[in-house]
């Protein structure tokens, strides 16, 4: 499903943010990656999405190399995954349920469809009673969730998730992880970027562990 | 069809929600389009003008106050034979009095000083030529003969006045031509910043649409619907401020409306000038949002 072959990358000339990374992911695997700041966590996942380009190497998603997908096709390797954002990146002049409803409309998904798909994300993330209200009306665990909610929407192969539980105390964090599992359940693979070592031991699951860009366990 | 009506709904909220900026544009098209339309409608009906003005030849023939009514009656007869006449008609000094009263009312004042005196207008010979072939040569050598004749004071033709309102509608079609070129860059300058700060403006929002997976036409498709609109609002304000302009000229600038009335129809205004306005409007922020997507939305990275 996830494919990486000595994936290089670099932003600075003396370091690299990652080093000669390979592994692969299996479809429908529940997987943490994990290690200090600055390990390279967010940047791998930015390599699975293509927001950044390895330097050196490969990486094949549903095995299609993502080095050859030209800007114009990009849209479709985008449209197979699902994306948790740290910073959740949500639109705060939309409400919560616009927000969900974004990666439907750019498929050109029909209204009643994009109805019941929106109240079928919101009510898996407990927020129908909060559709109506904009991101910065509520907690910080509840945008979480928003941002969850509009990953998992248009039914991805993965969801991606960096720092999904940052912001979040253990309770809500644990609750978060359940959604996870419930997710990988439906056939979704899941990787999550986390340094949370206490939730890894709670969801025990095949990890990924970066130092200083290199991967040193997987 | 859903993702046409989506970016079309993304553009009109899209305005919406940075109403300041838009309709501060909106403004500022408007006043440019309708400077453009003016000197549009000027041309026009200046050309109208001079093509009526064209398609009948006059002249009118002042009579010396000591012509003799044989002379003027022989005259008239001559004329009336000649084949590149149509018709000839007299006005006596009384009649020239009348019609002037009755074309400037503002001024019957000044005829009230000759009120005891003879008319102060001179008697003459209106005469309409036919306009066959290319008999122009032929007419003005007939009204060089007639203007030499004693009993003639002078004379007036309205070929000379074309051709000094040709030479009018040159100078405004010039002016025109280089003051709409510096309108219009003016307008596709506004519309290509306003959609540049549009995008800088939706920056996240853009970068979330591409994570999602929009296409690229889906997030640029919006930008140029606004810019189009922008223009054709700009436009339809332009178009609307250029009618009412002209229905109310008369109102507000009375004394220059008995000068211009003739030459520029304030009653049946072409639609085509509209269509032209509209159309130009919305070109322009065709055009421009199309440059400054170009030049300020890249495609994401890779």
């Amino acid at each position: 499903m996830i494919e990486f072959y000595h994936v290089y990358k670099q932003y600075v000339k003396s370091q690299f943010a990652l080093s000669d990374v390979s592994f692969s992911i299996e479809k429908g695997e529940f997987l943490f990656l994990t290690g200090a700041s600055g390990a390279g966590k967010t940047t791998l996942l930015k390599l699975i999405f293509k927001e950044e380009l390895p330097g050196k190497g490969q990486i094949l998603i549903d095995s299609e190399n993502t080095n050859l997908i030209p800007q114009k096709k990009l849209f479709k390797l985008r449209r197979k995954l699902g994306i948790v954002f740290q910073d959740f990146k949500l639109l705060n002049n939309r409400t919560i349920y616009e927000n969900i409803a974004v990666p439907l409309l750019v498929r050109g998904i029909r209204r009643p469809t994009i109805d019941s798909s929106v109240n079928d994300a919101l009510a898996l993330v407990g927020l129908t009673h909060r559709k109506h209200y904009i991101p910065a009306h509520v907690s910080g665990g509840e945008q979480q969730r928003v941002a969850i909610a509009r990953a998992i929407v248009a039914n991805p192969k993965i969801l991606l998730a960096d720092e999904p539980t940052g912001n979040l105390d253990t309770e809500l964090s644990i609750e978060i992880f359940k959604l996870f599992e419930r997710i990988n359940a439906n056939g979704i693979t899941v990787l999550i970027a986390t340094h949370d070592d206490h939730l890894m031991q709670l969801f025990p699951r095949r990890v990924l562990k970066l130092d200083k860009g290199k991967l040193i366990s997987h | 069809m859903n993702l046409i009506k989506s970016t079309f709904t993304n553009a009109f909220k899209n305005i919406f929600r940075n109403k300041l900026i838009n309709f501060l544009s909106f403004g500022i098209i408007a006043f440019t389009l309708l400077i453009f339309g003016i000197f549009n409608y000027l041309t026009y009906s200046l050309d109208v003008f001079i093509g009526d003005f064209s398609r009948n030849i006059e002249a009118i023939f002042y009579l010396k106050d000591d012509a003799r009514q044989p002379e003027i009656e022989n005259l008239i007869t001559e004329l009336e034979e000649n084949l590149l006449v149509k018709k000839v008609t007299f006005k006596s000094k009384n009649q020239a009095e009348i019609d002037f009263s009755r074309r400037f009312p503002e001024l019957e004042y000044a005829l009230s000083e000759f009120k005891d005196s003879p008319s102060p207008f001179p008697a003459s010979l209106e005469v309409t030529f036919r306009q066959e072939n290319n008999i122009d040569i032929k007419i003005s050598t007939l009204i060089k003969e007639v203007e030499k004749l004693s009993i003639i004071e002078g004379k007036e033709v309205n070929l000379d006045w074309a051709k000094q309102v040709t030479n009018i509608k040159k100078f405004i079609s010039v002016v025109g031509f280089f003051l709409s070129l510096i309108l219009i860059f003016i307008s596709s300058f506004i519309i290509f910043n306003v959609i540049k700060l549009n995008i800088f403006f939706r920056k996240d929002e853009i970068n979330i649409f591409r994570l999602v997976g929009a296409q690229d036409w889906y997030i640029r498709f919006p930008f140029i619907i606004e810019g189009a609109l922008l223009g054709f609002v700009g436009s339809v304000v332009a178009g609307i401020l250029l009618f009412a302009a002209l229905k109310l000229f008369p109102a507000y600038a009375a004394f220059m409306f008995n000068i211009v009335k003739g030459m520029i129809d304030f009653e049946d205004i072409p639609f085509n000038i509209f269509i032209r306005l509209i159309l130009l409007g919305t070109g322009i922020g065709l055009v421009s949002s199309f440059l400054s997507l170009r030049q300020h939305l890249k495609p994401s990275n890779d």
